[in-house]
């Protein structure tokens, strides 16, 4: 359990943008447990902090939500990128690697050091 | 962008109403789709649900979370707060009336009396750089010399030695007979130089106004309407414009209406050039120096200050009183002052206005430190209630916002109350402003006004929440666990609530003083002797000759033909026992005042030159007017044109004239180089009678010497009836108008009115000053009262178990009033004794204000003294009552 990762502020809304990249409409539980897979089950998401998430991003435009037939049957809201959130999604992934980078920098380990 | 977005999404979403459906929905269909995995897994479907409900952490959570993310929950916590308050209110209806009513009055009287303020004194004036412009007032020291008006050669020398005065604009008071669809009707008028409105800074609301070009003899006569003539009169019909209108006979052009602007120094129905009147383009007129009939307003010139203006007009002044002696009697000590425009305007408004506010204010500090100590008190009560929500969880940030939205909601329903009494009151207030201001008409309650009421009870609330003093953080548990009921709260709030009750009583009594004194006013004014043997006396002011006729004496025999025709028809009526004629009517002031020589009676040096009003007066007058004869003789229907000149004076001139000698039989004669220019003829006159003294232009003015002239044997200046009746005075009334409109169908004729009635008008805004701060007065009264009467029971409400205890130790019933009256009188006394203190120093300001009593009248310190003491004992009375008539027995069970 130690590996468990507290999701960070703003990193949340990264994840679910690219998740809905990836894979296409789809509902919050799907999104949940991708997020889960993805992290290898380092990071759970109870729901109070992933639908206030995905309202938030709706509210912002980023994403459009509906109500559809689930894939067996059961009526689910449903999650798509839209325009905005694809460049919001670009602009953000790049920001983040770029900062990846140089704080990797940073932090390579000593004993690393050529 | 798209944070806009965002809140545009939320405040929608606030509006939006319940979406808690769809997200629990949601929220459902995530969990089903849980527990169906955990069943694909191999779970029990029991376990499965209990399961993904767990991994949920919580529905009811999540959905507050997203509730959250969808509104706006500081508005949401609000609402709560409001309804919260709401509800507090509601269950404590007693407090809550109390407390609206009291701010409602306290307000209301504020925001009314604060919209006259601020028409009348505060708003700047509708004129182009109105700051700009300064009045000039000519005075000298005796009766009507308070302002002299200017001749024309006078203002010719300010023009050109005053250059700080970039502009003098000329104004003559005068009046017109205007005839419309053939009925007469009396327009009063300012005869003005053609630069006037250029120099105080007007615009016309429609057509032109006059310039130059206007100036001088040999133009056409042009009339600008003022803005509520206009509205009055014409209906505000645009088309008046280039219309002809009849005015003293002769055709004038209306060339535009004035915009709305205050009129000063006098309200006048419309503006002429000076054309109109022949007598204001003759040389008698334009080149007379004595000839003062013109009001100087000036506008300062470019960077010119009102000082330089005023050592300027100074030096003017001195080198005219230099060079023409004959002008300017040394012993009457002329002068000038130059004077702010908005100064003079305010002048006779402000003090009055001033009492008024600081009345309101006054009542202000009562009200909200009432409002205040029902606040501590039921906050007292409430302690416990504040202690358990706080232990609960409410912060005191939170608890302090719970009582300031409480507190909002009662004073701005109270503001809102107190806006609509104000509607009310503003009319009344206008009404008296008018009396005092030409700026009445712009009283408005407007945004600014409201602004101030919103303002005032927005800082109100915030007081009232600060000062309750809420449970410090972390002795919740403390007090608690002690359990104790403090009802009378901490020796602080005591304190302070005791202080509030001693201010009301001493600002009760502040304000009762300032009523007292003006209610004294009144009285003295209503008992000053009219001078007249009877008040029951009908007046009736029929003027036959224009003012331009007057100078001319064209009319004047057909004027004394039908005046004489009026008084015998007037004699033959049933019930009249005398009727006179003669101008003015009695009690009424004469607008003609002269300089009087005496034959053989040389003034000592120095001895300021003698003046006096002119009056005509037929043989009757004095008779019917009851003006007692006290030496000599009346007129007799001998005294005609080349007979011996005679004339009657009053006892105040022949005091004057000879103090120590009989006046009958000796000559004065009208005197000064004014005679020059008037009808009036300077030969001598043998004084054939001494007659009393009247209160002629008020009761509030010292007599004013007085010449008779037989109205048979000069020039007819003016005239009128008096008449004494013995019954119907009423119906009389009817018939003499009848009388007077057949003999003269195109007068202006004045109302027929009794002495009575003349008197009452001087008392009259005095009695609306003492009526307007006795109701405040009283109201402080009532609020005082309830304050004493509410803090005491609260005290002794608190202090049953002790009460109680004194009794079952033997203290009888007696003793316990005693303790109880003892420390409500204690509050009373220092009340007074402050309020006391204060009003000897404070009311000196009321001292114009005043007649006949003294700022610090003693009697009346003293009576209105008693009167809070009763009033205030009184209310001690009830609780200390209630005190006697606890039962030991059950106090003491009950603790």
């Amino acid at each position: 359990m130690s590996d468990r990762v507290d999701v960070k502020q703003g990193t949340l809304a990264l994840m679910i943008l690219g998740t809905l990249d990836v894979l296409g409409p789809l509902h919050g539980y799907g999104v949940a447990r991708r997020i889960e897979e993805t992290s290898r089950n380092r990071i759970t998401l109870n729901y109070g902090t992933l639908y206030p998430a995905l309202l938030k991003l709706e509210q912002h435009g980023f994403i459009k939500a509906e109500w559809r037939q689930s894939e067996n049957n059961r009526r689910a809201k449903f999650y798509s990128l839209t325009a905005a959130g694809r460049k919001r999604l670009a602009s953000e992934a790049r920001e983040w690697n770029q900062m990846a980078e140089l704080l990797a920098a940073f932090l390579t380990p000593r004993n690393a050091a050529p | 962008m798209s944070y806009l977005r965002l809140m545009r999404a939320r405040v929608a979403g606030f509006f939006g109403g319940v979406r808690t459906n769809d997200d629990r929905e949601e929220l459902e269909s995530h969990l089903e789709m849980a527990t169906a995995e955990h069943v694909r897994r191999g779970m029990l479907p029991a376990d499965a649900r209990r399961k993904a409900m767990i991994e949920s952490g919580g529905l009811a959570q999540a959905a507050e979370a997203i509730r959250g993310q969808r509104g706006l929950p500081w508005l949401e916590s609000i609402g709560v707060d409001v309804r919260y308050a709401l509800r507090a209110l509601r269950h404590s209806p007693a407090f809550t009336t109390v407390v609206v009513a009291t701010l409602a009055l306290g307000i209301g009287a504020n925001t009314a009396i604060f919209s006259v303020v601020r028409g009348v004194l505060l708003k700047p004036l509708p004129h182009r750089e109105g700051d700009r412009l300064v009045y000039l007032r000519q005075s000298m020291d005796g009766p009507g010399g308070e302002s002299i008006n200017f001749s024309v050669p006078e203002i010719e020398d300010l023009k050109k030695g005053a250059t700080a005065l970039g502009g003098i604009a000329q104004f003559s008071a005068w009046w017109l007979t205007l005839l419309s669809h053939g009925e007469p009707s009396r327009m009063e008028v300012g005869l003005v130089s053609g630069n006037y409105f250029d120099v105080l800074g007007l615009k016309a609301v429609i057509g032109r106004l006059t310039d130059a070009s206007n100036d001088g003899a040999g133009v056409a006569p042009v009339m600008v309407l003022t803005h509520d003539y206009w509205i009055s009169h014409f209906g505000g019909d645009s088309s008046v414009v280039g219309r002809q209108v009849i005015v003293d006979g002769s055709p004038v052009t209306v060339i535009g209406v004035l915009q709305e602007a205050p009129l000063f120094p006098i309200r006048v129905d419309a503006l002429l050039n000076m054309v109109i009147s022949s007598h204001h383009v003759s040389a008698t007129m334009v080149q007379g120096r004595t000839h003062r009939m013109t009001e100087v307003i000036a506008r300062l010139a470019p960077g010119a200050t009102v000082e330089q203006a005023r050592s300027e007009v100074s030096s003017v002044y001195a080198r005219e009183q230099a060079d023409y002696k004959e002008a300017y009697d040394p012993g009457s000590h002329f002068r000038v002052a130059v004077i702010p425009f908005k100064k003079a305007i305010d002048e006779k408004a402000r003090l009055t206005l001033i009492m008024l506010m600081a009345a309101a204010a006054f009542v202000m500090i009562i009200s909200a430190s009432n409002v205040l100590n029902l606040t501590l008190m039921r906050d007292g009560g409430r302690e416990q209630e504040l202690v358990v929500r706080a232990a609960l969880g409410s912060g005191v940030a939170r608890l302090r916002r719970l009582l300031l939205v409480e507190n909002l909601l009662l004073a701005l329903t109270g503001a809102a109350l107190g806006a609509i009494i104000a509607v009310g009151g503003v009319k009344l207030l206008t009404l008296l402003a008018a009396r005092y201001s030409p700026r009445a008409n712009e009283i408005r309650l407007d945004g600014a006004v409201l602004a101030f009421t919103l303002t005032l009870s927005i800082v109100l609330a915030l007081v009232l929440s600060f000062v309750a003093a809420l449970p410090r953080e972390g002795s919740f548990a403390a007090a608690i666990v002690s359990g104790a009921r403090r009802m009378s709260g901490s020796a602080g709030r005591q304190r302070l609530q005791r202080a509030l009750v001693i201010t009301q009583v001493g600002v009760t009594v502040v304000l009762l003083a300032a009523a007292g004194l003006l209610t004294r006013t009144m009285i003295r004014l209503s008992d000053v002797r009219t001078g007249l043997e009877s008040e029951e006396v009908l007046s009736v002011n029929v003027p036959l000759v224009t003012p331009a006729q007057m100078v001319t004496g064209s009319g004047d025999a057909d004027a004394k033909e039908r005046y004489e025709r009026m008084e015998r028809e007037v004699r033959a009526l049933p019930g009249v026992v005398d009727v006179g004629v003669g101008s003015p009517g009695p009690l009424r002031g004469s607008d003609i005042v002269l300089e009087v020589k005496a034959l053989e009676r040389p003034l000592a040096t120095g001895e300021a030159m003698p003046r006096a009003d002119y009056r005509t007066a037929n043989p009757s007058y004095f008779s019917a007017a009851g003006i007692p004869l006290i030496a000599g003789r009346e007129f007799s229907t001998t005294d005609l044109p080349g007979s011996a000149n005679v004339v009657i004076i009053n006892k105040t001139l022949a005091d004057r004239l000879y103090p120590h000698a009989d006046a009958i039989g000796k000559q004065i004669a009208w005197t000064g180089d004014v005679l020059r220019f008037t009808p009036f003829h300077g030969d001598w006159r043998t004084i054939v009678g001494v007659v009393g003294n009247t209160q002629d232009g008020g009761q509030d003015v010292p007599f004013r010497a007085v010449v008779w002239m037989p109205f048979a044997q000069e020039r007819v200046t003016g005239g009128g009836l008096v008449i004494r009746a013995d019954r119907n005075v009423d119906q009389m009334k009817l018939a003499v108008e009848k009388i007077v409109h057949a003999i003269a169908p195109t007068a202006v004729v004045g109302k027929v009115v009794t002495v009575a009635q003349i008197k009452d008008e001087s008392v009259a805004p005095r009695r609306l000053n003492a009526v307007l701060l006795s109701s405040l007065g009283i109201l402080a009264v009532l609020i005082a009262a309830v304050g004493i009467a509410g803090i005491l029971a609260f005290s002794v409400s608190a202090r049953v178990n002790e009460i109680g205890i004194r009794m079952s130790l033997g203290a009888d019933r007696g003793r316990v009033q005693r303790m109880i009256l003892r420390e409500g009188g204690t509050m009373l006394g220092i009340g007074l004794a402050l309020g006391i203190v204060v009003a000897y120093f404070l009311l000196d300001v009321m001292r114009g204000l005043l007649f006949g009593v003294m700022p610090h009248d003693p009697l009346t310190l003293l009576a209105v003294s008693a009167f809070m003491a009763v009033v205030g004992l009184l209310a001690c009375w009830i609780p200390a009552l209630r005190a006697s008539r606890v039962d030991p027995a059950i106090t003491m069970r009950s603790t």
